[in-house]
């Protein structure tokens, strides 16, 4: 089943002499499941395509559809009901509220629909992460590592359709990076969450079913690994 | 380096200079605000002073000759000898000196006594005048607390002004730790960044201070005018000149460079000690140190209450300037409003309303007795049209002796007089002393007044009641307050004495060895209709002006005033009662010095006067309101820039831009309200013990509380904190949340 599309998508910055084309009439689809890897050179596009996929950005011309609906034309209030029900977003630098604990900052997207809880999925999360005994710290008295792994969490919370990593490994050492990479493996398996990982590091990459090379803001290459 | 980054840096991020400036402006404008008005009000003090008591700084008393005058002439530091002949008389010359400098006073004055072979005794200073100087002699004990009052205000301005640029400052600061981490790590050392953040605060707010001075001496202009103006109707008199001269321009401007100096010291300095990596890697985010939960505001407002809560909880320590000043304005102004009110009611119950019938115009005769009062003036007088009733009296201080077992049965059933009150009560030879005010009307007065009482049930008569116009005595106002029973609000009054003595014994106030005895004419509790507080626990006498002249010499005490009471007829205007007022001083003024007041002029006088009290304690009611709101504003216009990131990351799990707006109002709602929290129970607390120290109904308090003035008071401050949010807040919305979620750290 289809979960992502993505048709003639272009993105441009500024304009006259000054514009830039960020993306470039791509092209993609992803089915439910599967866990998907981009991969660029520093200023590809890579992480423009994973802000317009994950509604926090718009894009310029082309149409985005997640579960058949179309994403670049919601109005800014349906954008973030999608981004708290639909997506889960890994930024490379955690992007955790400094202010709320672990917990709360975990179960943010929940809370804003004042949704209850289901303790038993929270526990199995934080668990697997092995954050448990951390969730009521604040962001600031975490590592980094751990930082990430709440950050993984909170993305898990609502079951989304779709996670999308941004350089998730980016600001860690080769343990935690690798034990980052182990979890999202372990979801995409376990929980068969549809995984789409923006890296430019081949190792992680590679853990992926599937890898799509941008260039420029162009798919260059759109391979399936066996 | 300052040329090369930080004025074009400036030039092109006005709005992050903007909080900076806008705080120096206002502190500037306070500042030269609160030092004209002082100034001039110093001015006017000192100018009032030498009115009243002449420009004198020491007086020598004693026989001083042309060669002692010229000595003293001769030395340096003295501008001025005169000698002053009114004052002068058997005991010797009064020679006034004027010092230049004033403070060589300490030192040649007691130079000038030595020299001169004079005691200690012979020298007196200007002590009033002296204070205001700043000149302190030793032996001045009075607390001249007006101009320490005048300092300490303005430094707790510059105090609460520091805090709001400090404020600011830090937070231009902190959007650039980032620049400066850079500057730090290709080699700027930490003295250069220092002076560089330094030139840049002068940069930013050289025109501001400028301005602000400027503005505030406009508006010390408009505020000193209006005062002179309010005073000027209310006490008349002199009229002083509005001063702002180059001296007090450049102190104003001084401490408003001063101020901004103090403020951006320390985050300059703490900018210039971190280190390049700290710098580079420094979060300008708010942080929470503990773990903190905002249960009330989650409750009602969910998810957006526990953000904005936990936000407001980070920002503490900014916000502390304006938490403590918005809950100072708010304690002032709400306390001010109860007390004036409860004060309004007091004055009217028991001032307006109380002699509301007693008087309508009081016409003083300085130091005049009764009997010097021509009885044709007083015909004149009666004559006017609309004259109801004259009156003239004089006061006098005088005491009782008499035995214990006089006192009523009623007064002694309560503990006797010591159960009553604390006053000292005297007792000589086995008698009690009672004070015994007497009250002297003229003989017209005294013969209606006894054919009222007449009328009295309570009046016990001790001689024939149709021979008083030949009978000469007093009437004793038998009654003494049951403090026990009853407030002075609504006092219940026993009999003092039994009323079975056909004399009492009266001798002077303070002395018992002197009595003689007068007569009663009748005992009453009614007092005569004048505008006279009688004593609580005394035996007041009311005696006519001829039996007074009887016994004036043996009892003496008498005031030096005599008093002329006009009731008029009912419903005068304002315009009548003051043109009657008139008539009267010109009958009088040809042979007496007189004052006169008139009822309605004194009430709109007094409402003026309270008037004039209120604009004054609201003013710095506002001044402090404006603190706090200036610190809100810079808080959120500098703040909520920063705030990009954490509202970002808000939109980006979910968080509509609708409940982003929710909490930025309820952060404001948090700024603006819990101020009010902390002020409503205190204020509440104080208003019921003012309440209950005045024996005051609550009911007549809550009738009239000014639950109006102080609802729009705190809906101001609630409006302008709602505005710095929704201005820093559409600020913050406006940002692409891709682009603040992009993190420049290496």
């Amino acid at each position: 089943m289809e979960i992502l599309r993505c048709e003639g998508v272009s993105k441009i910055y500024g304009n006259g002499e000054n514009q830039v084309r960020a993306l470039d009439e791509i092209d993609l689809s992803v089915e439910a499941g599967e866990f998907v890897s981009v991969v660029g050179a520093s200023g590809s596009g890579k992480s423009t395509l994973l802000h317009i996929l994950g509604s926090v950005d718009q894009p310029s011309q082309g149409k985005v559809l997640v579960e058949g609906i179309d994403i670049a034309s919601l109005s800014q209030k349906q954008s973030a009901i999608f981004r708290r029900r639909k997506v889960g977003i890994i930024y490379q630098f955690y992007n955790l509220i400094p202010t709320l604990t672990v917990e709360k900052n975990i179960l943010m997207p929940l809370l804003l629909d004042k949704k209850k809880v289901n303790e038993e999925y929270f526990t199995q999360i934080v668990n697997s992460l092995g954050i448990q005994e951390k969730i009521h710290a604040l962001p600031n008295q975490l590592s980094g590592g751990q930082q990430q792994r709440v950050a993984i969490a909170r993305a898990l919370i609502y079951r989304p359709a779709l996670l999308l990593a941004d350089e998730p490994t980016g600001n860690l050492d080769q343990r935690n990076s690798k034990e980052i990479m182990d979890m999202l493996r372990l979801s995409n398996r376990n929980l068969k969450q549809t995984i789409l990982l923006i890296t430019h590091d081949e190792k992680a990459a590679l853990m992926a079913d599937r890898i799509v090379t941008i260039e420029d803001g162009r798919i260059v290459s759109d391979e399936k690994r066996g | 380096m300052w040329k090369t980054y930080s004025a074009g840096y400036l030039k092109h991020n006005r709005a992050i200079c903007a909080s900076v400036m806008a705080a120096a402006f206002i502190a500037a404008l306070f500042l030269s605000f609160l030092c004209g008005l002082f100034y001039n009000f110093w001015q006017d003090d000192i100018a009032g002073v030498i009115e009243e008591e002449g420009a004198w700084h020491g007086r020598i008393l004693g026989e001083l000759d042309e060669e002692d005058i010229s000595f003293i002439s001769g030395l340096p530091h003295v501008e001025h000898v005169s000698v002053q002949e009114e004052l002068s008389g058997e005991a010797g010359a009064v020679v006034e000196i004027i010092f230049n400098p004033v403070r060589a006073i300490l030192t040649d004055m007691p130079f000038i006594t030595e020299s001169l072979g004079l005691e200690e005794e012979a020298v007196s200073y200007h002590y009033r005048l002296l204070a205001l100087y700043f000149v302190r002699i030793p032996g001045d004990e009075s607390p001249r607390l007006i101009m320490p009052f005048y300092l300490a205000i303005v430094a707790a301005v510059c105090i609460s002004m520091i805090l709001v640029i400090y404020n600011a400052f830090a937070f231009t600061m902190h959007s650039r730790v980032h620049q400066f981490g850079i500057f730090a790590s290709v080699g700027a050392t930490p003295l250069q960044i220092r002076i560089c953040l330094l030139q840049e605060a002068f940069y930013m707010t050289m025109v501001p201070i400028l301005s602000g001075i400027m503005a505030g001496a406009v508006l010390c202009w408009c505020v000193f005018e209006a005062i002179m103006r309010m005073a000027e109707q209310i006490v008349g008199g002199r009229r002083a000149q509005f001063l702002y001269p180059p001296g007090i321009l450049a102190v104003t401007m001084l401490v408003s460079l001063l101020t901004v100096l103090a403020a951006v010291w320390r985050p300059a300095r703490r900018m210039s000690r971190m280190t390049p990596l700290e710098a580079i890697r420094g979060s300008s985010e708010m942080q929470l140190v503990k773990r903190k939960h905002s249960p009330i505001l989650c409750f009602l407002f969910g998810m957006e209450g526990e953000l904005a809560g936990n936000a407001r909880k980070a920002q503490k320590r900014a916000f502390r300037t304006s938490t403590i000043s918005l809950t100072m304005s708010y304690i002032g102004f709400m306390l001010m409003q109860c007390f004036f009110t409860l004060s309004d009611i007091s004055t009217e119950e028991t001032y307006f309303a109380r002699y509301q019938d007693a008087w309508d115009i009081m016409v003083t005769v300085p130091d005049t007795g009764i009997d010097k009062i021509a009885y044709n003036d007083m015909r004149e007088l009666r004559k006017l049209s609309g004259v109801k009733d004259v009156t003239v009296y004089q006061k006098a201080e005088a005491a009782c002796k008499m035995p214990e077992e006089w006192l009523s049965d009623e007064l002694m059933s309560l503990g006797g007089l010591e159960a009553l009150t604390e006053e000292s009560i005297t007792r000589t030879e086995g008698a009690l002393m009672a004070e015994a005010p007497v009250l002297v009307l003229d003989d017209e007065s005294f013969r209606q007044y006894y054919e009222q009482t007449a009328g009295e049930e309570e009046t016990v008569y001790t001689g024939e009641r149709d021979t008083v116009s030949s009978v000469q005595g007093t009437i004793v106002i038998n009654r003494v307050w049951d403090s026990l029973h009853s407030n002075f609000r609504d006092r219940v009054y026993v009999p003092f004495v039994q009323e079975n003595q056909d004399t009492l014994m009266l001798c002077a106030a303070g002395e018992d060895k002197e009595t003689m005895a007068v007569s009663v004419l009748a005992y009453t509790a009614q007092t005569p209709l004048l505008r006279e507080e009688y004593a609580d626990f005394a035996l007041v006498q009311i005696m006519p002006q001829s039996y007074w002249a009887q016994i004036k010499a043996q009892i003496g005490g008498v005031e030096q005033d005599t008093y002329i009471r006009l009731l008029t007829d009912e419903n005068l205007s304002l315009e009548e009662l003051t043109q009657l007022e008139q008539k009267a001083k010109q009958i009088l003024s040809a042979s007496y010095p007189v004052e006169s007041e008139n009822r309605l002029q004194e009430r709109i006088s007094n409402d003026q006067m309270i008037g004039g009290y209120k604009l004054v304690l609201g003013g710095f009611c506002v001044l402090l309101a404006i603190i706090g709101v200036a610190n809100v504003f810079s808080n959120t216009l500098g703040f909520l820039r920063l705030r990009k990131r954490e509202v970002a990351r808000y939109l980006s799990v979910g968080l509509t831009p609708g409940g982003v707006a929710k909490v930025f109002a309820l952060e404001a709602l948090v700024t603006a309200g819990e101020p009010v929290l902390i002020t409503l129970p205190l204020v509440t607390v104080l208003t019921w013990a003012m309440i209950k120290a005045s024996f005051l109904e609550p009911m007549v308090f809550i009738k009239r509380a000014p639950f109006g003035q102080i609802m729009i008071f705190i809906m101001l401050i609630f409006g302008s904190v709602a505005l710095a949010y929704y201005l820093g807040g559409r600020k913050v919305l406006r940002y692409h949340i891709s682009e603040a979620l992009r993190n420049d750290v290496v």
